[in-house]
């Protein structure tokens, strides 16, 4: 293993403890403890809260996103593994102004029954809340059980909608419908050339040979679809865009944003090349791109490859993408 | 015995702690012939912390004690029966909210929110060979009581019985859920661990019971 760090059971902590010295005038912990990050600009008074929840391994998600516009907190778990339901519980608690939670995660078996039990005591404490998981990997479950699907990178785009409409002062029940709505028109798809190493192990989880790459698979090396040959880029956007357009209906005049997302060891000049792509097959199908999003904003520690995700707007999802939004590692003002 | 306070709360929860402390290995050994064998150990250690913790604890609202034991319990046993049981303990926690003290009939109610909740949360019916097959009869056993008056050692010594029952009946069962479930058809035969938790709570509370009758 070769990787820069300390003690790889202080690897979460610290990098905690560099984002506070970092952004501390944007994040801060709950009351010192630095697995709960929670926004430290203002908030308006009865706004609803959005938070999520999820293991560490993948900035910028989770903690990320916390920041004007977007999440008003989040609990941090180690590398992979979800946080106790106790402190999504306190995080939960701290992110009600007086019109309730939201709760938008992604779809993996720690995190939902951990924020189930989160809810659970919020409800005891008299705090409304609701729950959205975010199941946007098409390669994760075919569409028949599209339910059993996991969230991968178009959270961020769910983060940003639910962010702008609970900025926006819609009610709880509001805020959840039209992050419904969005999460209904978005689909993610990556692929896998190289694996990772979670600090606490050591090695690689799992081996794709050097002349090979896997198609759809998951953040944290979950098997994918078929383990090929390297294509070239093109051929590889081709496939995971027949993938992708095969589960969600694009017609001619749609307009959709596009995001293009590192897994933490492509270079953005790849990233850019495969966009290129995207962009000339969607222009020739008569589907416009609106603010498109490459750069890194889902990893999977040094893992190389990417994902695509389609996220399909009306006017709505529209203008609630373009409202601002900002925090340390996002902004879409340079979108 | 007429009512349930905090403090009958605490003793319920050391009895319970005997229990596990008494039956580990013979846990460590069910778990062990489908699971990953640390039930005995998440159990014992959970009751035992727990109680530890909130030993001395002053609350007296028995719905906010509940929600200390769902809360603890939880951190402490960090295993899928850990966190169902923790859920069972949340659901009594909400229904007895407010509450100093709970009748016999007030507590079956909360015990049976507490199962809803499993049930609902972890999405597992009876005869899905899991805790809900020893808590389940033992529950309709408490409510049946109750409409007849019975009195609480007896009430308690029933349930237990049919709780007990339905903790056999699991032998006869196939694993829908957790791990156990890859194990198919070669899971009957063995009696689920989980039912066996659930039996030794009711058993728990009667020997508690009991020894306030002595």
């Amino acid at each position: 293993m070769k990787k820069i760090i300390n003690d790889p059971l202080k690897f979460v902590d610290e990098t905690i403890e560099g984002i506070l010295y970092a952004y501390g005038e944007r994040l801060k912990s709950l009351d010192g403890d630095k697995r709960i990050i929670l926004k430290n600009t203002s908030t308006k008074e009865n706004k609803v809260g959005i938070v999520t929840a999820g293991g560490s391994g993948h900035l910028p998600v989770f903690l990320g996103y916390v920041g004007d516009g977007m999440l008003d907190g989040c609990a941090v778990g180690n590398v992979f593994a979800s946080p106790s339901s106790s402190k999504m519980a306190s995080m939960i608690q701290a992110c009600d102004h007086g019109a309730g939670v939201l709760c938008l995660y992604g779809n993996y078996g720690g995190d939902n029954l951990n924020f189930e039990m989160a809810v659970e005591e919020a409800d005891f404490n008299d705090i409304k809340t609701e729950q959205i998981r975010v199941r946007d990997d098409v390669a994760s479950s075919p569409k028949e059980s599209a339910e059993k699907r996991r969230g991968v990178a178009g959270m961020v785009y769910a983060f940003k909608i639910a962010g702008a409409a609970a900025d926006n002062m819609m009610d709880l029940k509001g805020v959840k419908e039209v992050t419904e709505k969005a999460l209904s028109n978005i689909r993610t798809m990556g692929v896998a050339l190289t694996p990772c190493i979670v600090p606490e192990v050591g090695k690689p989880t799992f081996k794709i040979a050097e002349d090979e790459m896997e198609i759809g698979m998951g953040i944290h090396g979950e098997p994918g679809i078929e383990v090929g040959k390297i294509r070239t880029a093109d051929e590889i956007v081709d496939t995971m865009l027949d993938k992708l357009l095969g589960d969600i209906d694009l017609t001619e005049g749609d307009e959709i944003s596009v995001m293009v997302n590192g897994l933490g060891a492509t270079p953005l000049e790849e990233l850019l090349i495969c966009y290129r792509r995207i962009h000339q097959v969607l222009s020739k199908q008569g589907v416009s791109i609106y603010m498109p999003h490459v750069g890194e904003f889902a990893t999977s520690m040094e893992m190389s490859g990417f994902s695509i995700t389609l996220f399909k707007l009306d006017n709505e999802l529209k203008e609630l993408l373009r409202q601002p939004g900002s925090t340390p590692f996002y902004t879409n003002e340079n979108k | 015995m007429e009512y349930f306070q905090v403090s009958d709360l605490k003793g319920v929860l050391s009895s319970i702690k005997d229990i596990m402390f008494d039956k580990k290995d013979y846990l460590v050994e069910l778990d062990a012939q489908n699971g990953d064998g640390d039930l005995g150990i998440s159990m014992s250690n959970g009751f035992s912390k727990t109680l530890e913790i909130l030993k001395d604890n002053e609350e007296d609202d028995l719905g906010k004690f509940m929600l200390l034991v769902s809360k603890n319990f939880n951190e402490e046993a960090p295993s899928t029966l850990g966190t169902l049981l923790s859920m069972f303990f949340m659901g009594m926690a909400k229904e007895l909210k407010g509450k100093t003290k709970a009748n016999a009939d007030e507590f079956t109610v909360a015990m049976e929110k507490g199962l809803n909740n499993i049930m609902s949360k972890g999405g597992a019916e009876p005869g899905e060979k899991t805790i809900i097959d020893s808590l389940y009869p033992g529950i309709e056993e408490l409510k049946k009581g109750v409409k007849e008056n019975k009195p609480v050692l007896e009430l308690f010594q029933s349930a237990t019985e049919k709780a007990q029952e339905g903790m056999l009946d699991t032998k006869n069962m196939k694993s829908v859920h957790g791990r156990a479930a890859y194990y198919g058809d070669k899971s009957i035969g063995i009696q689920d661990g989980g039912a066996t938790v659930g039996m030794y709570i009711f058993k728990g509370i009667t020997e508690y019971i009991n020894i306030l009758n002595e």
